[in-house]
């Protein structure tokens, strides 16, 4: 740009000076981030704070303010290893986190990889069936489903039409129906990476490959999946906080069937009022996402030897 | 091959919108529970809805935060993308990090973390209190639209402008609020969207009487089951999606914008 600059008018040379007399004045700069930098401060950084010293408080202070400085305590925490209750809750959102993300990616992938080869009325129906979840409320969903999986309705109709299940069916409220529903909501996060992922795919590459004689299996599992795999990274971790985190649909769809830990944190939030317990089941939700994210990136970068990407 | 691609690729099409289309056979039903397939048809739930002053409310209540939200969105995420994009701040990344920070750790903690804050800052159960939680979810996604739009903004153009002597204010109406309108439009609907669409913020900080229409779905669905009246406004919420959808790809061209370009 300097250069360019250089043999410019002198008329451009004084608009460059006025930027770069502009540019000099950083405090006012930091005057425009400010207001932003206080909001999350104040109401991001302190409340994360206060959120982990309140799971280190004792179990009496329940819904009352804990002082900063007051008795720190692993009382939460033993209480939550010590009882089989809440370890099973951990391994089932472990679970359900897992089967979410290895659903999500087998059926994406493949949307997402028919998407680069399609155009016209076919990619925008895919496109608008698959991204208008985004646009409606997640409540909508839920109803749906939850009409879809009433007893005598029209998922149980047809499995006990295929010969699947007899009979009522309780069975519908399980992991399984929950991994499903899960995956339902992800899916326009996934292909959004994914199609955005696989479009990035150089075609030269592919073409060349193709010029040297692989196949269409060898393309795939030699060229496109490792490029595309910053991307699968990307959505297994994206799919992994959301899913595990959720409660909406654990709550509303499979109720206390299938217990994970966001139903632990609403019921201890909301009527059991044991604010203390819920802050150190909360936390350990999100090591469990910090350590997921952190360790699948390590594995990533290894793998793919490329450092960067972004996460939606 | 190629064809039990497509195959599936369609099934999945119909799976995506199946749910979302559910609501309307079953609302129309003219029972008073919620059965399939429907018993008989008649619009008397969609009747209900309209008289029913607490839903019609909560409706309102939902309008004016994601109006909120999105507005202070934008008031805030303008400056700071332009000072990110244009001055040389000292840690950069770090700022930006620590903006799109709180989408990053799951809602759920986000909003108990929220929930204590506001008992021990005295401000538990505000509409204050939500408008800025819903600003937390909702900064980083506008500040990245605009933070998009003003990286793209060419320099010289503004210089052109200061060359011919406009003052810097009115480089900014003439110039740069122009250029960036889509951005500007974009930001403001992403976070409309998500601050209306949001149940988990509302639902852990609103209070009893003061539902949003989420919260209040959630509520009667979790207290009362599924009602018909439910799958009325649940489909009212369906149109209302689609018709945002269709507007803002008409207008913003949305699905060029989520998809990639081409």
């Amino acid at each position: 740009m300097g250069k360019q600059m250089a043999d410019l008018s002198p008329a451009m040379d004084r608009a460059v000076t006025w930027a770069k007399e502009f540019l000099a004045r950083p405090t006012q700069w930091g005057a425009l981030v400010a207001p932003m930098l206080v909001l999350v401060f104040i109401f991001f950084v302190i409340p994360i704070l206060y959120l982990i010293r309140m799971s280190f408080a004792e179990q009496a202070f329940a819904k009352s303010v804990v002082p900063i400085f007051g008795v720190y305590s692993l009382e939460n925490y033993a209480e939550i290893f010590g009882d089989i209750f809440f370890l099973e809750m951990i391994v089932n959102s472990l679970i359900v986190g897992t089967g979410t993300v290895v659903a999500t990616l087998l059926i994406s992938y493949p949307i997402a990889y028919y998407l680069t080869l399609t155009r016209g009325w076919e990619r925008t129906l895919i496109l608008v069936a698959c991204l208008l979840p985004l646009f409606v409320n997640i409540m909508v969903a839920v109803l749906g489903w939850y009409i879809l999986l009433l007893p005598f309705g029209v998922i149980q109709n047809m499995l006990s039409a295929l010969g699947l299940i007899e009979g009522p069916l309780g069975a519908l409220k399980s992991s399984w129906t929950l991994i499903m529903v899960l995956t339902y909501e992800h899916i326009p996060f996934a292909i959004l990476i994914l199609a955005a992922s696989l479009q990035n795919v150089a075609r030269d590459k592919i073409n060349m490959a193709r010029v040297l004689g692989a196949g269409v299996y060898r393309i795939f599992l030699t060229i496109v999946l490792p490029l595309t795999m910053p991307g699968v990274v990307a959505t297994a971790i994206l799919v992994f906080a959301l899913s595990i985190s959720s409660y909406l649909v654990p709550v509303l769809i499979t109720g206390q069937q299938v217990m994970v830990l966001p139903i632990a944190i609403f019921s201890y939030t909301s009527y059991l009022l044991n604010w203390t317990l819920a802050s150190a089941i909360s936390l350990i939700l999100l090591v469990i996402v910090a350590g997921i994210t952190f360790s699948l990136t390590i594995l990533a970068n290894r793998y793919t030897r490329r450092g960067e990407w972004e996460i939606v | 091959m190629l064809l039990a691609l497509r195959l599936f690729t369609h099934l999945i099409v119909i799976v995506m919108l199946l749910p979302i289309m559910m609501s309307l056979p079953m609302a129309l039903t003219a029972g008073s529970y919620v059965t399939f397939p429907p018993d008989g048809l008649s619009l008397k739930w969609f009747i209900s809805l309209s008289q029913d002053l607490i839903l019609m409310e909560s409706i309102g209540r939902s309008l004016v935060l994601a109006l909120f939200t999105a507005l202070f969105g934008v008031i805030l995420s303008v400056p700071t993308a332009f000072a990110i994009e244009r001055g040389r701040l000292i840690g950069r990344t770090a700022i930006e990090t620590l903006i799109t920070a709180p989408r990053m750790i799951p809602q759920i903690v986000l909003v108990l973390a929220l929930l204590i804050y506001y008992e021990f800052v005295d401000l538990a159960e505000t509409f204050t209190a939500l408008v800025i939680a819903h600003l937390l979810i909702t900064v980083p996604l506008s500040f990245r639209t605009l933070h998009v739009g003003i990286s793209s903004l060419d320099h010289r153009l503004e210089w052109s402008s200061a060359i011919l002597g406009a003052s810097r204010a009115r480089t900014f109406h003439k110039i740069i609020v122009p250029h960036l309108k889509t951005f500007l439009i974009a930001s403001f609907t992403f976070a409309f969207i998500i601050s209306f669409n949001n149940v988990t913020m509302a639902l852990f900080l609103s209070a009893v009487g003061e539902r949003t229409l989420p919260v209040e779905m959630f509520n009667r669905m979790y207290v009362g089951g599924m009602t018909p009246v439910l799958l009325a406004i649940g489909f009212v919420l369906a149109v209302v999606g689609a018709v945002t959808f269709i507007v803002l790809d008409r207008t913003i061209g949305v699905l060029k914008y989520l998809s990639g370009h081409n």
